[in-house]
């Protein structure tokens, strides 16, 4: 009875929204007020404006700085928490449980992995530097590099990781995001500037977009590093046992 | 009530119905099932609905990406970037935020041995 009552409220709900969602303007349309609001001024001038080919990533870190600022602390806090819950792993006292009971992969699998691993995280350090003016960015290299160290979690030993992985080199690498997103955007305040707007004087030996590019660079590979050391020290922490 | 009409206009607009039907599977997780890894499985879905609607707001018919290179031309139809650009933090947002229940999950486990809603509610 209690079920047949949520499924009939469901279904009011989605026929509710499926009305709302018919009313509104059609998908692909121009003429949208999304598409119209805001969007000619950062296709036409993001590029000089901004300063970065890919418009997405003008958005991200230019546009909407603060939004993005937010977010990359949104992940440093999810760890912080992540950690306080259920506490970092320790070499000496935790191990998996696919270690504890002793299954290895087959060779098959082994192998390939053994083969692919370095050249993921080849391509997720190729994806961090290209952000600017081709598809991707921070974020996209950080879940790739996170995937990576997670394949050779699972594949081969959770003590080989940790090892390699450590916990002390992680504790620097994880705030690497928060850190140099607030180190770029103050060295604007210094100049006279708006907070994350990057626009430093020109040095002698670089130009202001020179300048501009190196710091969106850096940004970037903050975000990578530190989001995919997030996502794996997550992850390791959550796959420990006792030993 | 259902003619032509309206079903030529759910079909132009399918992404936003495919949303809501997600919005509203999601939602039937999260309430009907009782173990608490399905219900944040629901929450997940929720969240790709909403992710597939606002991408959806975005694009804009024989548009490209909006990536200037050496030879976009010089009046080329962009799609909207601003969508992608929000999506592309909300997912990490997601991740964090399910990071964080399935941590709590784990804590939860140990400490009462089971992850039925209806049980936890009767331990005191």
């Amino acid at each position: 009875m209690k079920k047949l009552f949520t499924y009939f409220i469901l279904f009011l709900l989605w026929l509710l929204m499926v009305s709302a969602v018919l009313a509104l303007p059609p998908i692909g349309s121009e003429t949208t007020p999304v598409t119209t609001h805001v969007i000619p001024r950062y296709l036409t001038e993001g590029v000089e404006e901004a300063g970065a080919e890919n418009i997405v990533t003008a958005v991200i870190l230019n546009y909407r700085g603060y939004d993005t600022m937010g977010e990359v602390t949104v992940i440093f806090c999810a760890l912080i928490a992540v950690l306080a819950v259920i506490g970092r792993e320790d070499v000496k006292l935790h191990t998996s449980k696919v270690d504890l009971v002793g299954i290895k992969e087959s060779v098959i699998v082994r192998s390939v992995v053994r083969f692919l691993a370095p050249f993921i995280m080849l391509f997720a350090v190729y994806i961090m530097l290209h952000g600017k003016e081709s598809p991707g960015g921070g974020f996209q290299a950080g879940a790739i590099l996170g995937a990576s160290i997670i394949i050779y979690t699972m594949t081969f030993s959770y003590d080989l990781t940790l090892k390699k992985f450590f916990v002390k080199a992680r504790t620097f690498m994880e705030s690497a995001g928060p850190i140099a997103f607030f180190a770029c955007g103050v060295i604007a305040l210094f100049y006279g500037q708006n907070f994350l707007t990057y626009m430093i004087p020109a040095f002698p030996f670089a130009t202001q977009e020179a300048m501009r590019n190196l710091m969106i660079e850096v940004i970037e590979v903050g975000i990578g590093i530190g989001g995919g050391t997030v996502i794996s020290s997550i992850f390791l922490a959550m796959e420990k046992v006792e030993k | 009530m259902i003619n032509n009409e309206v079903i030529a206009k759910a079909y132009s607009s399918i992404n936003y119905v495919v949303a809501v039907t997600l919005f509203c599977i999601g939602l039937y997780a999260l309430i009907i099932k009782p173990n608490l890894i399905k219900k944040f499985m629901g929450l997940n879905i929720i969240e790709t609905s909403v992710f597939l609607f606002i991408i959806s707001s975005g694009y804009v018919k024989g548009g490209v990406a909006p990536i200037y290179t050496h030879d976009t031309p010089v009046n080329a139809l962009f799609v909207n970037p601003i969508p992608q650009a929000l999506i592309l933090t909300a997912i990490v947002v997601a991740v964090s935020v399910t990071a964080l229940a399935l941590s709590l999950i784990i804590k939860l486990y140990d400490q009462c041995g089971t992850l039925n809603a209806n049980k936890l509610k009767e331990l005191r």
